[in-house]
This record gives C-alpha cells, sequence and structure tokens, in this order.
C-alpha cells in the first residue's frame, strides 16, 4: 500500500472529485452572484440532474447514453428554471430570511420527491463494470476518464460564456449592480434566467458524472452542496475562478485526509476546512456584501 | 386516552424545541439550519450518562450543559458569518454530529442506536407513566416559555431584535453585536439539548437516523407556521404541526403504503414552508410591531 503509485492514485482521485466539486460550485457561485443568495436547492439540482439520467436509462424509454444525456441536462435546465419562476422570482425582493427558508423547504421538498420515486435506496446505472486502464500504477475506469474530459470542457465552456460572450458580460453587470445594468438597458429577466439555466446544466454535468462514478442516493445534494460551498468560501464568494480552483482543493484534501482519518469522516472535511478558512479570513465571507 | 398523552408529550417536546429556535431565528434573525445537532447531543449525553448508571438529575443538567457549550464552541467561529453562510456553516455542523454518532461506534454504538433509555426519577419523583411524564414535560415546556419569554422581553430581548434588524446601529449605540448573537445561541442551544433530554428518556431509544435534516425542518416550519419573534407562535405551530403529523396515523392505511407515505408527508413540510413563505411570510401569528416592509 505504502508506495507511489497508491500516492499518485490518491492525487489523481482527488483531482477527479475536486474537477466534479468545482462544477456545483461555479453554478452555486454563478447564482450567488448574479442573485445575491445562497440557493439551497442547488444540491437537489445535483441529485436530480443524475436521477433524470436514470430515469432515461431504465425502462420504460430504455435510451441509449448519447440520448439520455441531453435529454436529463435539458430536464435539469427546465427544472432549475421552474425553480426560479416559481419560488425565487416571486421571492426577488424578500428579505433574505425568507428566501432561505423557502429555498431549504424547497429542497426539502425535491428531494423527498426523489425518494418518493425512487426510494431511499443506492442506485447505480448499471453499466457492467470493466477493466481499467492501468498507468504508472494508477487505474482509471472509463467512467473517470470522462471526467477527466468532460469537466474541463464545462469549465472551458463557462469561460467562454461569461468573458467572451454578451449575456456573460450582461451578468458580471448585474451582479456589480442590478438596478444600475437595468438602466443600461440589460433585460434582467433574460440574464436572469440564463443564469440559472447555466447553473442547473452545471449542476446536472456533475451530478451525472459523480452518479456515475459513484452511485445514486436521494441524499447525495445535501452532502454535496456543503462541499460546494466550502469551495466557494475557498475561492471568495462570486468568483467563479476561484470557485474552481476551491473545488479541486477540496477533492485533494478529502482524498488526502483518507490516508490518515477513518473514510467514515471523509465529508466532514469539507467542513472542517469551511470553518478553518472562517476563522483565519472571515473577511473573504463579509468582503462584497453590503447589508 | 394514551394516544393523546402521548401526542401532548410530543406537543410538550416540540414546543421547548421550537420555542428555543425562535429566539435564534425570531428574535436574533440567525438562520441556524442545523437546530437538531443541539438536540442530538442532549438526547446521545444524557442517554449515554444515565445508561451508565448516573442519575437522571445529573444527566439533565450535563445534557443541557453540553448542548450549550457545543453552542459556545460552533458560534466562535460561525457567528462571524453573515446570515446565509451562517445557515451553511449549521447545517454542516448537524451534518458532521450526525456523522460522529454514526462513526464512534465504541462510544455511541453508532447505527445500531442505544436502547433501553430509562425513564426519569428526580429525588423521589418517579416519572415512569405516561401521565406522570406528561407532567415533566409540561412543566419544563412551562418553564423554557417563561424563561424566554422573560428574556426577549427585558433589555436583553431588545438588543436581540436591534441586533437583528440593524446591527450597525446597535454596534454605534455600544452593544457587541457579536455577544449578544452568541448569548442568544448559547441559550438556544441549551433549550434545544433539554428537548433533546426529554425526548431520549420518553422514546427510550435513540439512532443517528433520528437526528437528520429533517428534524430541522420540521422545527424550522413549526417556528415559521406559528408566527416567528412570537411568543405563542412557536407553540402554536408545534400543535398544529405535530396533530397534522400524528394524525396520519389514524387513517389506518396499508402498510403498503408507508413507503411512500413518508416522503409524501416530507414533501408536503416542504411545500409548506415555500408557500408560507411567499404568501404569509409571518405565520400564524403576527410579530407586533415587526417590520412589515424589510430593508435587505
Amino acid at each position: 500500500m505504502d508506495s507511489i503509485p497508491y500516492y499518485l492514485q490518491t492525487l489523481l482521485n482527488g483531482i477527479l472529485a475536486g474537477s466534479i466539486y468545482a462544477l456545483f460550485a461555479m453554478g452555486l457561485t454563478l447564482i450567488y452572484g448574479v442573485l445575491n443568495f445562497v440557493n439551497f436547492a442547488h444540491g437537489e439540482l445535483i441529485m436530480w440532474g443524475a436521477y433524470f439520467l436514470y430515469l432515461a436509462m431504465a425502462e420504460p424509454f430504455a435510451l441509449p447514453l448519447w440520448a439520455a444525456v441531453p435529454l436529463a441536462l435539458a430536464m435539469t435546465a427546465l427544472l432549475g428554471a421552474a425553480m426560479d419562476f416559481a419560488v425565487f422570482r416571486p421571492l426577488r425582493r424578500a428579505n433574505r430570511l425568507t428566501l432561505l427558508i423557502a429555498a431549504i423547504g424547497l429542497s426539502f421538498f425535491l428531494r423527498n420527491a426523489a425518494q418518493l420515486f425512487w426510494g431511499a435506496q443506492v442506485r447505480t446505472y448499471g453499466f457492467e463494470i470493466r477493466q481499467g486502464y492501468r498507468w504508472l500504477g494508477m487505474t482509471l475506469t472509463p467512467q473517470q476518464l470522462a471526467i477527466i474530459i468532460i469537466a474541463p470542457v464545462c469549465i472551458f465552456g463557462v469561460y467562454l460564456l461569461f468573458f467572451k460572450s454578451r449575456t456573460g458580460k450582461s451578468m458580471r453587470a448585474l451582479a456589480d449592480d442590478l438596478d444600475l445594468s437595468r438602466i443600461s438597458g440589460i433585460y434582467a429577466q433574460k440574464v436572469i434566467l440564463s443564469a440559472w439555466l447555466v447553473s442547473s446544466l452545471l449542476a446536472g454535468v456533475g451530478g451525472i458524472l459523480l452518479a456515475l462514478d459513484t452511485n445514486l442516493h436521494p441524499e447525495m445534494g445535501v452532502a454535496n452542496l456543503i462541499k460546494a460551498f466550502a469551495a466557494t468560501l475557498i475561492g471568495g464568494v462570486g468568483n467563479l475562478w476561484g470557485a474552481l480552483i476551491g473545488g479541486l482543493i477540496i477533492g485533494l484534501a478529502e482524498n488526502v485526509a483518507v490516508l490518515f482519518i477513518s473514510p467514515g469522516y471523509k465529508d466532514a472535511v469539507a467542513f472542517v476546512i469551511m470553518v478553518l478558512i472562517l476563522l483565519a479570513r472571515p473577511y473573504i465571507v463579509v468582503g462584497r456584501r453590503t447589508d | 386516552m394514551d394516544l393523546i398523552l402521548h401526542l401532548a408529550v410530543i406537543v410538550a417536546i416540540y414546543s421547548i424545541f421550537a420555542i428555543s429556535l425562535n429566539i435564534e431565528i425570531g428574535y436574533t434573525g440567525l438562520f441556524n439550519f442545523g437546530h437538531v445537532a443541539f438536540f442530538a447531543i442532549g438526547a446521545y449525553v444524557s442517554a449515554l450518562l444515565t445508561l451508565q448508571g448516573v442519575s437522571f438529575s445529573l444527566a439533565l443538567v450535563a445534557g443541557i450543559a453540553c448542548a450549550g457549550v457545543g453552542g459556545f464552541l460552533i458560534g466562535l467561529p460561525a457567528l462571524k458569518l453573515q446570515g446565509d453562510y451562517f445557515g451553511i456553516a449549521t447545517l454542516g455542523f448537524a451534518e458532521i454530529v450526525r456523522m460522529f454518532l454514526q462513526n464512534q461506534v465504541e462510544w455511541t454504538k453508532g447505527p445500531m442506536g442505544l436502547p433501553g433509555i430509562p425513564r426519569p426519577e428526580i429525588l423521589a419523583w418517579r416519572f415512569d407513566t405516561l401521565p406522570a411524564y406528561l407532567l415533566l414535560c409540561l412543566g419544563a415546556a412551562a418553564l423554557t416559555f417563561l424563561v424566554i419569554g422573560f428574556l426577549v422581553l427585558s433589555p436583553f430581548g431588545r438588543v436581540l431584535r436591534a441586533v437583528r434588524d440593524d446591527e450597525t446601529a446597535a454596534a454605534i449605540l455600544g452593544k457587541n453585536p457579536f455577544a449578544y448573537r452568541m448569548g442568544s445561541f448559547v441559550i438556544g442551544s441549551a433549550f434545544a439539548g433539554l428537548a433533546g433530554v426529554l425526548w431520549a428518556h420518553f422514546i427510550t431509544f435513540i439512532s443517528p437516523g433520528d437526528f437528520t435534516l429533517t428534524e430541522t425542518i420540521l422545527v424550522l416550519l413549526i417556528v415559521v407556521l406559528g408566527g416567528k419573534g412570537t411568543l405563542w407562535g412557536p407553540v402554536a405551530g408545534a400543535v398544529v404541526l405535530i396533530f397534522f403529523q400524528e394524525s396520519v396515523r389514524f387513517l389506518r392505511l396499508p402498510p403498503e403504503w408507508s413507503g411512500i407515505l413518508g416522503p409524501l408527508q416530507q414533501m408536503v413540510f416542504g411545500l409548506l414552508l415555500v408557500i408560507l413563505m411567499i404568501f404569509r411570510p409571518e405565520g400564524l401569528i403576527r410579530e407586533k410591531g415587526g417590520r412589515t416592509v424589510d430593508r435587505d
């Protein structure tokens, strides 16, 4: 066990997990930037994204993977837009506590809806387990290869959208000042909708990748919400690249920590990092807020 | 009859639990989404101690104290955060507490739980029958109501509301917002611990699965439905919601429905929270002189 390949494998696993967390964190931070609140239901978008793919691939639809994935992603984006339309839009000018309670209520609703349809048991997509590729003593399963390819593509896509397109520019303007950007002719409703679509797509892609590599469970949303949040804290809330780096750090830290502590506490690592950051640099959190 | 007494005990325990959350959420504006953690600490500390043969009175004090100290320790980093961040931090803390209960098998027996928690005995008084236990819980609930009621009506409570409504103004008047938030948080946590102790000795079997986010949502809904920032709100909420939750058992549904019924009921709770927030965020009982327009 105590050999270099073993440590390399740990690092690889950390990067794999980290790039998925980065997708979650970028979506979370995007909504935060535009609408200035933490979407507690973001974890449920992750979970539903994974379950939509399960739905499309199971009987009676039994679609092949190439058809099921776009469908699942479209449904996730639709769910994100529906969440905004039904809950967050009526509360756009409500106070923060009202918004938060509504968000956590929504998250609870969606989680139990998944449990109602699919039960509380752990599921997998049912791909047969194949021999992983071996390289330098490390093993890489086909699913993990998919993560390595897809996650950077998504991140690059976000970069293009956010910094090279007109919509991205409007999003950043909206994040800076809602009223001012409205005055300068930005159609806020449309921009907010695209932020929701991008955020839910990122959650859906991440959720599917995570479920491919591990499994599906109705509780998978909450655990990952906390990790995504810890990642956004590391990078500075509202900062996309910060979220990317933060995700990678959380993924690496979790996997390295398992070398020293019981795997039962793996999910606690993100929380401990979060508390340490809050103790050491509370100002990054307070930074941009004006309330 | 036994059923009604049983319900009344649960209502009393949840009233304590809800009142303790209300001082944080309603009066201080702390978005505590991990309140169940302190309930769990109270329940486990007291259960473990009494199972070791420690007397109930001592275990009760220890359970409350541990919950309060837990609140203090997590409050040190978390209370420096604003609004939603505090919510996530407490949510994460509750998950950690549950993970600890599940993984520290040598102390807590892990997922197997703790069976056979004794019914309480204080000095010569034994509370082993249902009416006696109800009396104990009602006494505790009345005490909680009076203590928290006294606190929020006192100058201390006025500062809490000032910190909630305008932190800067309170700070300018020489009140340290962090210290007052901490006071409110520790008091709330300690009373949640009391509710946990009473719960453990009533149910007599606890396991980590009893202390999930579901409990937090239920108690949050109780406070929000009843009316946050009011004295009677949490009590009203507890009566309405516990009766709603338990009444499902009267329906005598076929057992194969039970797998559907749980999630369905939780969905109703979640939906109720959302609908309340959109249409009547102040709940059944409105806070007197409370803000009608919010400025954030």
